[in-house]
């Protein structure tokens, strides 16, 4: 039936078909029970009604009872009916029970506060049980019905971690494990359209169309990007009150300072002398206009246009860092002792082995032996002839002193130590006069000439040109002169034990200046006036050549350690050779106002010493590390001033005491100084 | 004196005078109250005038200020104020005679440098020379005896026996630079033979002996040497053993010395080696221990019996002179290659640190010795010609002997109250009536 037509309908028209067959059958019933109830008073007709009522739930059942529809009902406040019902009749409006009749009514009747007045129909509806309990769980904000629980406990019905069984048996599809195609197809497209770009991520600046018409020049960030080197002007001061036409008095200068600007010089005088007047009328035209403007003009065509670059750098932050001269103690500083005694400049002096004696030889012509303690002069040789120089023998029990006087070598006994010692360097000083006879049948002069000095008990060594300096070996047999002139045999060894000499060194380039010997190995070191030639004298050939870059080699002096090498110059430089390092000087120091005279180590402080013609020594601290990687250090420590200079000439040699740190220098004013720490 | 004006210049002070002297220079041991800027010389004054209120008869003499065991030698007031002391309760001032020579005698001149003096005696005076003669001189004005033997300079000369004990004869030893020590003896009674021989010489050093010592007892030597070494001798030791070699080593040139005497060597008794370089001074100040000072900036104890170094001090200057004394003699003294005298205390643990440093010497100190009886006084001569006095209780020289016209290279005292000094203008200066007590 129905059923079948509503089946394309929507839900809403598929229900009124229902509605009205309950409808119909609750019709059906409540006739049937009003047909039981037939002849009761109205009170029941009224129950049945209700329940007819009651039994639709729909609110659309009660709306044929009262057909006024949705007015106010105050429009049938005065009328005897309150409406009309389906078939048009008026429903009349039922006498008012007076108020005694109420509450007799509610005294009497249990039910009665379930009875509601329905205006609208004009009767009075009693409500269920049910119903007045709905009503009441509503009225307290819970849900109308009890049997309706609102938060049910959770119950997962997915959970299968626990369950003996999964809810699926089907396994894991593949494609949980495989990344997804179609996304992956996304990204490929969203990645082609970021790199044709067609997306875009972040917008380009808007850049501003204006600008700060006056705006502060001086902003360079932005003159920087056109590329043009914006000097701006720099901003003149503001006017003071001086500068007003008519200042305070305390302004204007007096008659007298205007004067006293006269004697200032140009630059230090007021640029501006303020004035008064009485009113701005008579404020002449600016005096200066035409000059400044010339100025200006001439400022702005020769103004260098550079920037100046400011660099705020502590000079004392550029000095190299080097130890403080306290933990560089001892070094010699004040001079406690002076050796007077010569009366002509010391040329040369030299420190016995043990420090107790020194020996000094001066153009007086004279050699003298002082005690080092005391600064006694304990022995004099008059030798007659200028004194170049002067060296003790190394050893310490040959007290043998060899000294060049005027041309040639005179080798001397010291006669200091006991007497085993003085029989042996007697004896040492003695030449057989047959051995150099046979020699003399060459038709060249022989270099060099061994006689027996009879006046001083020495050996005389008669050198075929005038020798400039004499170096003992470390072991004190060996020693080395040097001929400056003499060409081929301008280096000249010699042996005091065989009383022999030869000459190694045929070619050099350049004239020799001196001559030194390693202080442990078998090395010589010859210093011609631009080069130091370094030889190995046992396989006799020459080692190294170091370049020294100065204009005239005067001295020379060996490390202890034989690897490092100083040099002063006649130009008052000093170069600290490492030979390990370069060929070239590790280190230059130009100190000295005048040439150098000489330079020398200390052997067991380290510490070296220059001594130059401007009669000023200086001590610096040279440490050489047996680190192979460490460079050596050098420090000036002190420059040690006291002789006086004489011809022009200053201090003419220093040497260092062997065991203190203490060095001795001869002067040209014929004093010895003895500087101690 | 003018209290008035000075109490309105400055502030008071209230001192009282004590002192350990006998009681003529007794001060009365009131307080009174005294200006605040007085110094050494108004204090003595008021010193002075409070002995003469006491006995009229009282000499003037300066006098020096001890507080709290330290010398004033600054106004009063900058004293206080330096050394933190209230000048609100009484000062107490110790007073003591001031130390300075009032006299200074002759010189007496020699024919070279002076580079040796003892004056342990209280009679004679020794000096060593330069020219290797060793001279006595009889209570400092007339040369007695030379006494001849090194052929070289003396570098230290000592008397063996300085007691009066043995007034009739003198025993002398000296060390010369001819790596020699020479023995004398002779008669203080007999004036005529002026010239004495050494009559026993000791061999045995390769360098010059610098320094000797005579150990209490007297019978040891020993000396230090530019050989490093510093050596025992036994002075009169095998006397009969000397004998045996003296007769095969007997020099050819002795006959000039005489033929009645004889000349016995002698060598050393034990070596102690040690020291680096040349030992300039040695000190045996008691029996078992000796102290050597070297050139190689070190200080050394030595157990005489052992050999053996007890204790070592490196100063880091060469040191040319080295003396004992203090209280119980335990302080050292050294002065050396700078113008700073220094003073140790070997009992003092784990520094090396001088206790005192007398600094107005302008050259090296050749000689510094202790005042044989006072702990606190000092003399030291130095090659700026200048030969000073200290306290060991102020840091300034109590007085500076300024007789010498060239380096002074010795100085002793004498008789307690004298300095004899000798130098490198061949003088020996004596600097008398030092008041210490």
């Amino acid at each position: 039936m129905g059923h079948s037509d509503g089946d394309h309908d929507d839900l809403s028209a598929d229900d009124s078909p229902w509605s009205e067959d309950i409808w119909s059958d609750d019709n059906e019933g409540s006739l049937s029970f009003e047909d039981s109830g037939e002849g009761s008073d109205a009170e029941s007709d009224e129950t049945d009604a209700l329940a007819a009522e009651e039994s639709d739930s729909s609110e659309d059942e009660v709306a044929p009872r009262n057909t006024v529809g949705d007015v106010p009902l105050v429009w049938y406040k005065d009328e005897e009916h309150v409406g009309y019902d389906i078939s048009g009749r008026k429903i009349k409006k039922r006498d008012r029970e007076g108020r005694i009749e109420a509450y007799l009514r509610n005294a009497d009747d249990a039910k009665n506060w379930r009875k509601i007045y329905d205006e609208y129909n004009d009767e009075e509806v009693q409500i269920t049980k049910e119903e007045a309990k709905i009503i009441s769980r509503m009225l307290k904000g819970k849900t109308p019905h009890t049997n309706v629980d609102p938060y049910p406990d959770y119950v997962d019905w997915f959970e299968y971690d626990d369950k003996g069984h999964p809810l699926s048996s089907a396994p894991e599809p593949k494609r949980r494990f495989v990344p997804s195609k179609w996304e992956q197809k996304k990204v490929v497209k969203l990645v082609r359209a970021i790199r044709k770009g067609w997306i875009k991520f972040d917008k380009p600046k808007e850049e501003p169309n204006f600008y700060l018409l006056w705006g502060d020049e001086t902003d360079t960030a932005d003159n920087k990007r056109q590329g043009l080197s914006y000097i701006p002007a720099p901003k003149p001061n503001l006017p003071g009150h001086e500068e007003s036409y008519n200042p305070s008095v305390e302004y204007i200068p007096t008659q007298e300072e205007i004067d006293s600007y006269q004697l200032m010089y140009e630059e230090d005088r007021p640029k501006f002398i303020p004035r008064r007047f009485d009113c701005l009328r008579s404020v002449p035209a600016y005096e200066k206009a035409l000059r400044e403007g010339f100025d200006r003009c001439l400022d702005l065509y020769l103004c260098p246009r550079t920037r100046k670059k400011r660099i705020n750098i502590d000079p004392e932050s550029l000095k190299p860092k080097l130890p403080s001269k306290k933990d560089l103690r001892p070094y010699p500083r004040t001079c406690y002792l002076e050796f007077k005694g010569h009366n002509g400049p010391v040329k040369s002096l030299s420190v016995e082995a043990s420090g107790q004696w020194i020996a000094s030889g001066s153009s007086d012509g004279t050699i003298r032996v002082w005690e080092v303690e005391t600064g006694r002069c304990i022995k004099v040789w008059k030798v007659g002839g200028v004194v170049h120089r002067v060296a003790w023998n190394p050893q310490p029990d040959r007290h043998i002193l060899a000294a060049i006087v005027d041309h040639d070598l005179l080798l001397l006994n010291a006669e200091i130590g006991d007497e085993e010692v003085q029989m042996r360097t007697k004896k040492l000083l003695h030449i057989e006069e047959l051995a150099p006879e046979e020699e003399e049948t060459g038709d060249k002069k022989p270099a060099v000439k061994w006689v027996n000095h009879d006046k001083f008990d020495g050996i005389m060594l008669i050198h075929h040109k005038a020798v400039s300096t004499v170096e003992w070996h470390f072991k004190g047999d060996y020693f080395t002169t040097v001929v400056p002139s003499g060409d081929s045999r301008a280096v000249l060894l010699h042996q005091l034990s065989k009383k022999h000499s030869h000459h190694p060194f045929r070619k050099l380039p350049g004239l020799p200046i001196a001559a030194v010997f390693h202080p442990s190995q078998k090395m010589f070191f010859v210093a011609t006036k631009k080069f130091v030639q370094v030889y190995d004298l046992q396989k006799a050939q020459i080692v190294k050549k170091l370049e020294s870059g100065v204009r005239e080699i005067s001295s020379i002096s060996i490390h202890p350690g034989g690897d490092n090498v100083i040099v002063g110059s006649k130009d008052g430089k000093l170069c600290w050779f490492d030979t390990d390092l370069s060929t070239r000087p590790y280190k230059a120091l130009k100190t000295h106002l005048k040439d150098i005279t000489s330079v020398t180590f200390h052997r067991k402080y380290p510490l070296f010493a220059s001594s130059s013609e401007d009669c000023t020594a200086y001590v610096f601290h040279g440490m050489v590390y047996s680190d192979l990687n460490q460079n050596p250090l050098i420090v000036p420590l002190e420059i040690l001033r006291g002789h006086s200079s004489s011809d022009g000439r200053g201090v003419l040699d220093c040497k260092f005491h062997p065991r203190q740190p203490w060095l001795f220098t001869a002067g040209a004013d014929s004093l010895i100084r003895l500087y101690c720490d | 004196m003018d209290a008035g004006g000075a109490s309105d210049s400055s502030r008071q002070v209230r001192v009282r005078f004590v002192t350990k002297l006998p009681p003529p220079l007794r001060a009365p041991p009131t307080s009174i109250a005294v200006p605040a800027d007085l110094t050494r010389l108004g204090l003595s004054e008021i010193v002075n005038s409070l002995l003469l209120a006491a006995s009229p008869g009282h000499q003037t003499q300066p006098f020096d200020f001890l507080v709290d065991g330290e010398l004033v030698r600054l106004p009063l007031q900058e004293f206080l104020l330096a050394k933190g002391i209230s000048a609100e309760r009484v000062l107490e001032l110790e007073y003591v005679k001031a130390v300075a020579p009032k006299k200074q005698e002759d010189p007496c001149p020699h024919d070279d440098w002076v580079s040796a003096v003892d004056g342990s005696n209280r009679s004679f005076v020794l000096t060593g020379c330069y020219d290797g003669l060793a001279r006595v001189w009889k209570n400092a004005s007339e040369c007695m005896h030379v006494l001849e033997g090194h052929t070289d300079a003396i570098t230290s000369a000592s008397f063996i026996n300085r007691g009066v004990e043995s007034e009739g004869r003198l025993h002398v030893v000296t060390g010369s630079k001819d790596r020699s020590l020479c023995l004398f003896k002779f008669d203080t009674s007999v004036t005529v033979p002026k010239q004495i021989g050494a009559y026993k010489i000791l061999r045995g050093h390769t360098s010059s002996v610098q320094s000797i010592a005579v150990d209490p007892s007297r019978d040891m030597i020993c000396s230090g040497s530019w050989d490093s070494t510093i050596k025992l001798w036994s002075v009169e030791g095998s006397e009969a053993d000397g004998d045996t070699v003296s007769v095969k080593k007997r020099r050819t040139n002795s006959d000039s010395s005489g033929p009645e005497e004889s000349q016995f060597e002698g060598s050393a008794t034990s070596t102690f080696l040690g020291h680096m370089q040349c030992v300039s001074a040695v000190t045996w100040p008691e029996q078992q221990t000796l102290y050597s000072a070297s050139w190689d900036h070190s200080v050394r104890q030595w157990d005489v019996q052992t050999g053996k170094e007890t204790w070592n001090m490196v100063c880091g200057k060469a040191l040319n002179c080295l003396d004992c004394g203090g209280e119980s003699s335990s302080l050292i003294v050294a002065g050396g290659s700078d113008p700073v005298l220094r003073v140790w205390d070997p009992r003092k643990p784990g520094t090396l640190a001088p206790i005192f440093q007398f600094s107005s010497h302008k050259s090296w100190i050749s000689a510094c010795k202790w005042h044989p009886s006072s702990w606190f006084h000092l003399v030291s001569s130095s090659f700026d010609g200048k030969v000073m006095l200290w306290d060991l209780r102020t840091a300034w020289p109590l007085a500076s002997v300024d007789s010498h016209k060239d380096k002074v290279l010795c100085v002793d005292w004498w008789k307690g109250d004298s300095v004899i000094s000798g130098g490198a203008d061949s003088k020996l200066c004596i600097a008398s009536e030092i008041g210490i007590v």
